[in-house]
């Protein structure tokens, strides 16, 4: 057998695909993860998709911009807690079972939902994506490249043992530094940190970074796991990844990798003690599986329910529905350096050809809200002032003209079973624009896989010249969807566009905050008129929840049993 | 050639067929587009890191050098390490396998249960209402995708009667015999009763359907020849005639399909697997194709692939027995 501490590559996660928040967020979509259609998530799913493979959340909602100097006025935590002393099981089925118990190996809903009961951050959002203190009690930047935590006292990890800075700053480097523990899925998570260091003589870590780093406390709002130092370093990958040792509200009972993981409440958690006293995770990947699990109350909380679903769940007397906007985009993106799509007329000809109100009623069943630029509202950087396109197919015709690509054949390629309703959404833009008359346009249906990885390597020009994908962006920032996807050097774009790359390269580099956001928000009229994109729907998490918990769904994706309550 | 040579020469040529699905589903790994690499490394790894991992993985090394080690590395029972998870694809493999056999062996037995005796009624009360029956009732469940015959079977049984639950798997089979043992209470394989019958049921519809048309036909076919009307001739009751002689007859060719059927089903179970919310082998290589775990693909691959191989060869032993003329062929 080989050293399973050798584990440095098997531990890094397909998602790579999604790089750089890409992919993850990519994958969000059905709960399938790549299987049927119907789901969502991620797979991937669950919310993210099934797929395997989630995306990654954001949170939505509020402003996200970090104050730069300590504490957010009433920043305190999110609600959840109560009594801990009574008897109460809850029971939650995503698309897919989390593939690893390692909250710094993975890149997926479905995972993050497990392991956020079990781990904490130092800062984190409550349900409408503000920034809160977690393990932190105060955030503050020092200097430039340069931030301080406060680390709360009092905390305990499930083995008992205290909390201290060193092992926060172990975290920290853990995901950033390829050369502690073993190179981290997540490095991306945290773009601009280079490290962590414990201060001397406070009870405080100083993370760096290699420039101003805007979004810096964003990040850290949404990712970055605490575990124990001495825990990890005394385990091999493999025990990691089947082990739980948190500071969170629930430890980990019972795991049957791949079938459902049981945690149980943990009495001496540092806030008040959870309501729920055992909580369980399972995983079905077809839609209609859990939406009968919950019916029959066999779960109560199931993620992704499909348009199709939603009115039996409605109709039900034991469970309602519960919709939230989610941090997911779907687009199309329009290669800039091939025919016709290096002309922005034809790209916004694009535009003006597709009926998004239509798809959105018809196929998504109204759980969908249109767009018209990169970033969603919500998000630093939103602007909102830019309206999404309307359809106008006499407009759309004359700018093809415009643009001297008359005649021109384009086909969509588009992932099967990866987003919501993802071929349906495909299928209705290909016969808008088909219907014009001097484009004519077919549809390729793909493996996602193969369609990730032409999108993920790094090169342009091995991708198709339009296709059909999904990204979530969890840190509620405009840049972390514009950099990736729509600069020149971005690890998936498709786009370049020297006065956008201008506009984001001052912004990451200023430290007024409102001078960035307005940066930001010139960039997304920017790159509504100059359509590198066709700006489809913001998707939604919809969830079904049994009539026995009280729970709203949270922008972010993630589930957290921690708010829940008994209705009883 | 007797028994016992014609059983060794099969075993020799299932191990052949063994290490010829070893070799096909590792060279898979070098015709199916896209590096592993891609996939493992993140996005923004530097061409170093993505070096450093292919070395890690030992991806770097000429391909027959990377073979043989998967080989010996196979027998002794090592088949590498998730590129997802980090676990050990064995443990995870053989976490599931338990799972697939229960489903795999609990379909079966509901079609042969059902199947049998439906041909040899369909066969002996030819062009009458019992016949018309179960050939109408073989042609149905011929057409009946799977999918939709097991979300049907939920809504109506599970949603509409609460008869059973809708899916998953609460309990295996050997923890609950063992529950039956140790603590005297039948409640662990109720439940487990409860949670396979609707998947089994989906399961073995299809092959209810087709083991039901084999059965009928071959019966006809025996009661057609000589020797039954020699044995009716010397005044053998009907019922003897039919099920002691016929019926024998008719079931060595129904035997072999049975066997056939269920290395089938130990791969092919995806669909109600995904129904069923059932943690089985399918799922497990459908999750790892979409997501390029190579050693998880391999190893399930190679572990469904010798399932086939042994099924066929408990298949020909059980034929050999009951037909000794198979090993002189």
């Amino acid at each position: 057998m080989t050293d399973p501490d050798d584990r440095s590559t098997s531990r890094r996660r397909f998602l790579a695909l999604a790089g750089s928040a890409a992919a993850t967020t990519a994958l969000a979509g059905c709960s399938g993860g790549g299987n049927g259609g119907d789901n969502g998530s991620g797979g991937g799913n669950a919310s993210g998709g099934a797929d395997t493979a989630g995306g990654q959340p954001t949170s939505g909602g509020t402003e996200g911009s970090d104050s730069t100097a300590g504490n957010e006025s009433g920043g305190g935590n999110e609600s959840g807690g109560g009594s801990g002393t009574g008897e109460f099981s809850v029971t939650i089925t995503q698309g897919q079972p989390p593939s690893t118990l390692d909250p710094q190996n993975h890149r997926e809903t479905p995972t993050d939902n497990v392991v956020l009961h079990a781990y904490e951050g130092v800062l984190a959002r409550d349900a409408e994506g503000k920034i809160i203190q977690k393990l932190a009690t105060n955030y503050e930047r020092v200097e430039e490249g340069r931030v301080r935590f406060t680390i709360q006292e009092g905390v305990t990890f499930h083995n008992g043992d205290d909390l201290t800075p060193e092992d926060v700053a172990f975290s920290i480097n853990r995901i950033v530094q390829e050369d502690v523990g073993f190179a981290s899925p997540q490095a991306d998570q945290l773009a601009g940190v280079t490290g962590a260091e414990v201060v001397d003589g406070e009870r405080a870590v100083d993370v760096m970074s290699d420039g101003f780093n805007p979004i810096v406390f964003a990040s850290f709002a949404t990712y970055c796991d605490i575990m124990q130092q001495s825990w990890v370093e005394e385990r091999s990958g493999e025990e990691i990844a089947q082990n739980m040792n948190g500071t969170g509200p629930f430890q980990l009972d019972t795991y049957e990798q791949g079938v459902r993981v049981v945690l149980s409440r943990y009495e001496d958690y540092w806030r008040e003690p959870a309501d729920i006293s055992q909580l369980t995770f399972n995983a079905a990947e077809e839609s209609s599986t859990r939406v009968n699990q919950l019916l029959e109350g066999e779960t109560d909380v199931a993620v992704n329910v499909p348009p199709q679903d939603a009115q039996r769940v409605r109709s039900s007397n034991s469970a309602g529905l519960s919709a939230v906007p989610s941090t997911r985009i779907i687009y199309n993106a329009m290669r800039y350096d091939v025919e016709p799509f290096s002309s922005p007329q034809f790209r916004q000809a694009m535009n003006y050809a597709v009926n998004l109100q239509g798809i959105i009623e018809n196929v998504l069943s109204g759980f969908a809200d249109p767009t018209g630029q990169p970033t969603l509202e919500g998000f630093v950087g939103y602007n909102g002032n830019v309206e999404p396109y309307p359809q106008d197919q006499e407009r759309a015709e004359s700018l093809v003209e415009e643009s001297g690509f008359a005649g021109a054949e384009i086909t969509l390629h588009t992932p099967v079973g990866r987003y919501l309703k993802d071929v349906e959404i495909a299928q209705a833009v290909v016969s808008q624009i088909d219907s014009l008359s001097n484009v004519s346009c077919g549809i390729s249906q793909r493996e996602f896989t193969s369609l990730a990885g032409e999108l993920t390597d790094g090169d342009i020009t091995t991708g198709p010249n339009f296709y059909l994908i999904g990204w979530g962006n969890a840190t509620f920032d405009a840049s972390q969807t514009i950099i990736p996807l729509l600069t020149s050097d971005g690890a998936l774009t498709s786009y370049s566009n020297d006065e956008l790359d201008s506009l984001i390269s001052e912004a990451q580099s200023t430290s007024d905050q409102e001078r960035r956001a307005s940066l930001l928000k010139e960039a997304n009229a920017l790159c509504r008129e100059q359509a590198p994109w066709i700006f489809l729907n913001r998707q939604y998490s919809v969830y079904g929840v049994s009539n026995r918990v009280e729970w709203s769904a949270r922008r972010d994706e993630r589930i957290n049993a921690y708010a829940m309550s008994s209705t009883s | 050639m007797t028994t016992g040579r014609f059983l060794l020469k099969r075993t020799l040529q299932g191990v052949f067929v063994i290490w010829g699905v070893v070799t096909v589903v590792f060279l898979l790994r070098f015709v199916t587009p896209g590096n592993p690499i891609t996939f493992v490394a993140p996005l923004d790894a530097s061409q170093a890191l993505r070096d450093q991992i292919a070395a890690e993985l030992g991806l770097n090394r000429p391909i027959y050098v990377q073979y043989v080690d998967y080989l010996l590395n196979l027998l002794q029972g090592d088949m590498g390490y998730s590129y997802i998870s980090g676990t050990a694809a064995s443990t995870r493999i053989f976490n599931r396998l338990p799972a697939t056999l229960e489903l795999a062996i609990a379909a079966t037995i509901v079609a042969v249960i059902l199947s049998i005796p439906l041909g040899v009624i369909s066969a002996t009360h030819r062009h009458q209402p019992a016949d018309y029956g179960a050939t109408g009732f073989s042609l149905v469940g011929i057409s009946t995708p799977n999918f939709w015959l097991g979300i049907m079977l939920v809504l109506v049984l599970s949603v509409q009667f609460g008869l059973f639950p809708t899916s998953r798997r609460l309990v295996g089979f050997l923890p609950a015999v063992e529950m039956l043992f140790t603590e005297g209470s039948f409640d662990g394989l109720v439940t487990w009763l409860a949670h396979i019958t609707l998947p089994a049921i989906t399961l073995g519809t299809y092959f209810t359907a087709l083991i039901t048309r084999l059965t009928r036909s071959g019966m006809l076919d025996e009661l057609g020849k000589t020797y039954i009307r020699a044995l009716r001739a010397k005044g053998l009751p009907e019922t003897l005639v039919r099920y002691k002689h016929a019926l024998r007859n008719t079931l060595i060719p129904v035997i072999t399909v049975v066997g056939l059927q269920l290395g089938t089903l130990i791969g092919g179970a995806v669909i109600t697997e995904a129904v069923f919310a059932w943690p089985g082998l399918g799922t497990l290589v459908i999750n790892a194709i979409n997501a390029r775990d190579w050693p998880m693909i391999q190893g399930s691959l190679i572990v469904i692939g010798a399932g086939f191989v042994i099924v066929n060869l408990l298949v020909d032993a059980l034929y050999a027995s009951l037909n000794p003329q198979v090993a002189n062929e």
